[in-house]
């Protein structure tokens, strides 16, 4: 709970900031909104309500809560149609009316099932999984918008005519990106689309409530940090949409009614009785912007002129290559003062970025090819280990290893059950493998559980028996297999199979 | 299964026909001298069962029927004063002398004669007013509980079930068992029928063999994966307690001695985890809520905890 009231005071923080830094009808709208919605109770209930874990055990428990839920914030007055049973008898008594406890949201989806089955389980595991893609798409995408050179020219072009759309009037926002080609608009528009989707699909189904929050600052930190501030009819619609999502309650039409209703209404007010930009603030936070960010000054054009020497060692260096003269020092002195020119106008990391990423990029270009045949070796090594322990001098450690072995083999065939201990292998095998050899697998079963589990040491014989065992699977297997099994059976071999 | 106690089962099997599964593991449960608890609806033959074990393996058996007023002086025995001698004596109480006691609708006694029982249960002895007596060896109880009916009656609390080595279900009889016992009781009392196949000392010289069963480090690490997997599991409350534990590894080698081995292996720990951990483990309110049963909890502990063939240190697992 308290979490939650201190996430919606960082909230309230961050939409003061925008407001400051980016003030207009739309951002003042979005920071009243912020303010104002939790007064509705509707929201406030589903907001601010116990938490998941409060509410389950209150559900488990009723008769131990009953106690906690004297309380009177848990309890309102009773309407026509609640049921009897929720009425709180003894504080009804006290106050000489009736009161309901409040219903419990039922927004847990039967919590005991989740985790029951592993059927269950692997289906609660879906979204994780989902999850793990939804993140991976838009960080693909962030990785092609910045190396593809087209998708990056369009991006850059895409900010400006948000720049342009912008209803801030701070000068320095305009046309900030250089370089744009406009060409490449629709690629970089959809990879943007491609990753909002991803992002959206990932939060309707892992049902996290963090990740539109944590868009929603995002989108704010990235308005506040570039001067930018989109237009009403765009950032209203989508911070509602993303409180939304983040509300996690949507399902009351009545509180959606009630939300929907308050934000029309302060939308209203604040375009009727305050529209535009407020020049006080205005002035105060580029103030304030200017002061933080010399860089900002430097892209408006306010950088001093060059240094009467760093224009006479340029001009020496034009002469220099002009006259033929190779001279090394005028040429160093150039470019260091080039250097210094640079920093001013461009932050370094970037630069550091662009470079990581493309070695990254240049070092799974060159592993990539060979990953198939590293675990190939791998796994033949492997193989080849398993089979030298066949005729290990410890008859039991072997005849383990043979039957292992056996096992595994059945198993690439889709046999056998791989929870149950190999004597309860037989009955599985029986309708797709002959009869006689169930049985026989059933006796090397038992001398299997005989040398893992008993004390007396197995002789030769029984190595023997394992390994025919081990010949007659081989063959059996290999008569039925197709293509893809006879590769993965021979692996499982060593690759001798092959050859056959 | 040994000779001698499928001798044991089948002179069992004369008079319940068709569970030949819960005489299993009635016997494994003989073996590693542990008690049962028969939980069941009324009727299904719970007390026929332990009357025609203790027939037939010879033990010197005694019934005690539970009822509110069974005090604990009843079934340890009590001291009284002896006129003639000055001095107390001591009587002894239904306990002594009995291989077998068949503790009839343990759920009607007063908790405070269960705690005797329970008592004398774990103990092997009874202790009176500060003399402490031994107990018959082997010393077996099989009390019986029916859940059904059972207003005014003091179920038994899970801290006293977890000395219980099982809890057995029997189960209605098939179409078949029930007609062949239907024709065994036109002419003929069946219990009659029942001898005495395996001798005291037999029995005795067989629990001394369970007892030296090896458990090989994979099978212990393998009951120590359950216990832990059960004590995490959502839907269990309470998992499988360290006692628990040390049943399960006891059942599991008379398991292996009942079927004639003297290593225990993985299928043994498999066939006896059900019945040797229903009663320990408590579901979770939300499983209860969502209509779990405990079998099937433990049946999905089985199949998730990796057998110990698969996950055996031992004898060099197979490299995928």
């Amino acid at each position: 709970m308290s979490g939650r009231r201190a996430g919606y005071a960082a909230w309230l923080l961050l939409a003061a900031i925008l407001y400051f830094f980016e003030n207009s009808a739309g951002t003042r709208i979005i920071l009243a909104c912020s303010a104002v919605l939790p007064l509705v109770p509707a929201i406030r209930r589903g907001f601010f309500a116990p938490a998941r874990k409060a509410a389950r055990q209150a559900a488990v428990l009723p008769a131990v809560s009953a106690r906690e839920e004297d309380a009177p914030g848990d309890v309102r007055p009773y309407q026509p149609g609640d049921p009897p049973g929720r009425v709180h008898w003894k504080l009804s008594a006290k106050r000489d009316t009736l009161l309901v406890r409040q219903p419990i949201p039922e927004t847990v989806p039967a919590p005991g099932e989740r985790a029951l089955s592993p059927a269950a389980k692997s289906k609660g595991d879906a979204p994780r999984g989902l999850a793990l893609w939804g993140a991976g798409v838009p960080l693909l995408c962030a990785l092609l918008l910045f190396t593809l050179p087209q998708a990056n020219q369009g991006a850059r072009a895409l900010c400006n005519r948000l720049f342009a759309a912008s209803e801030a009037v701070n000068a320095y926002a305009y046309d900030r990106l250089p370089g744009a080609d406009e060409r490449m608009i629709p690629a970089a528009a959809a990879l943007l689309a491609i990753a909002g989707i991803a992002l959206a699909a990932v939060t309707v189904l892992s049902r996290s409530r963090l990740l539109p929050l944590g868009v929603m600052a995002a989108c704010t930190a990235f308005q506040a940090y570039f001067g930018l501030a989109l237009p009403g009819w765009i950032s209203v619609p989508l911070y509602a949409a993303l409180a939304l999502l983040a509300a996690r309650n949507p399902r009351a039409r009545q509180s959606l009614l009630q939300a929907g209703a308050a934000v029309l209404a302060v939308a209203a007010l604040i375009l009727l009785l305050w529209p535009g930009v407020d020049p006080a603030t205005e002035s105060a936070s580029e103030r304030l912007r200017d002061w933080l960010s010399p860089t900002a000054q430097g892209a408006a054009g306010a950088l001093p002129e060059a240094p009467e020497s760093q224009t006479e060692v340029r001009r020496a260096h034009v002469r220099s290559l002009l006259e033929g003269d190779q001279a090394a020092r005028p040429l160093q002195e150039y470019r260091l003062a080039a250097r210094e020119e640079q920093q001013v106008s461009k932050p370094h990391w970037i630069d550091y970025l662009r470079i990581v990423l493309l070695l990254l990029l240049a070092v799974a270009v060159v592993i990539l090819p060979f990953l198939p045949f590293l675990a190939l070796n791998a796994r033949r090594k492997r193989a080849l280990e398993n089979r030298r322990a066949f005729q290990s001098a410890d008859v039991n450690a072997a005849v383990c290893a043979i039957f292992q072995q056996v096992a595994a083999q059945l198993e690439i065939m889709g046999y056998g059950d791989g929870g149950l201990p190999y004597r309860a292998w037989g009955q599985s095998l029986c309708p797709g493998l002959p009869r006689d050899y169930a049985q026989r697998f059933d006796a090397c079963a038992a001398l299997f559980e005989q040398a893992a589990y008993g004390a007396h040491p197995l002789a030769e014989p029984q190595r023997r028996q394992a390994l025919d065992l081990l010949e007659e699977t081989r063959q059996l297997l290999w008569n039925r297999a197709d293509l893809q099994h006879r590769l993965r059976l021979a692996l499982a071999h060593g690759l001798e199979g092959l050859c056959e | 299964m040994r000779p001698e106690l499928e001798a044991v089962a089948q002179e069992i099997e004369k008079v319940i026909a068709g569970k030949r599964e819960a005489i299993e593991k009635l016997l494994t449960a003989l073996l590693a001298g542990g008690h049962v608890l028969l939980d069941d609806v009324p009727g299904v033959g719970k007390t026929t069962l332990a009357a025609a074990l203790g027939r037939a393996v010879g033990l010197s058996c005694r019934r005690i029927q539970f009822t509110p007023d069974v005090l604990p002086s009843d079934i340890v025995g009590f001291s009284m004063y002896d006129r003639e001698r000055g001095d107390f004596t001591y009587r002894p109480g239904m306990l002594h002398g009995a291989n077998l006691v068949l503790g009839d609708e343990i759920n009607r006694a007063s908790s405070k004669t269960q705690s005797a029982l329970l008592e004398a249960m774990e103990e092997g002895q009874v202790t009176v007013d500060g003399n402490t007596y031994p107990l018959a060896d082997p010393f077996l109880v099989v009390a019986t509980q029916n859940s059904v009916g059972a207003a005014g009656t003091q179920l038994l609390p899970y801290a006293q079930m977890d000395r219980f080595l099982m809890r057995l279900r029997l189960g209605y009889p098939d179409f078949a068992a029930q007609m062949a016992m239907l024709r065994a009781r036109q002419n003929a009392q069946p219990m009659e029928q029942v001898a005495c196949v395996l001798r005291l000392e037999a029995l005795r010289a067989m629990q001394q063999e369970a007892r030296a069963v090896t458990a090989r480090e994979p099978i212990l690490d393998y009951i120590t994966r359950l216990a832990m997997a059960s004590r995490e599991h959502p839907a269990l409350q309470i998992g499988i307690s360290p006692r628990g534990a040390l049943f399960l590894d006891r059942a599991a080698k008379a398991r292996a001695c009942l079927e004639g081995r003297d290593y225990v292996t993985g299928t043994d720990v498999q066939a006896v985890f059900c019945d040797v951990c229903a009663h320990r483990v408590l579901l979770s309110e939300e499983a209860q809520a969502a209509g779990t049963g405990t079998e099937q909890v433990l049946r999905g502990l089985l199949k998730t905890v990796q057998s110990p063939d698969r996950h055996s240190p031992l004898g060099g697992i197979l490299k995928k």
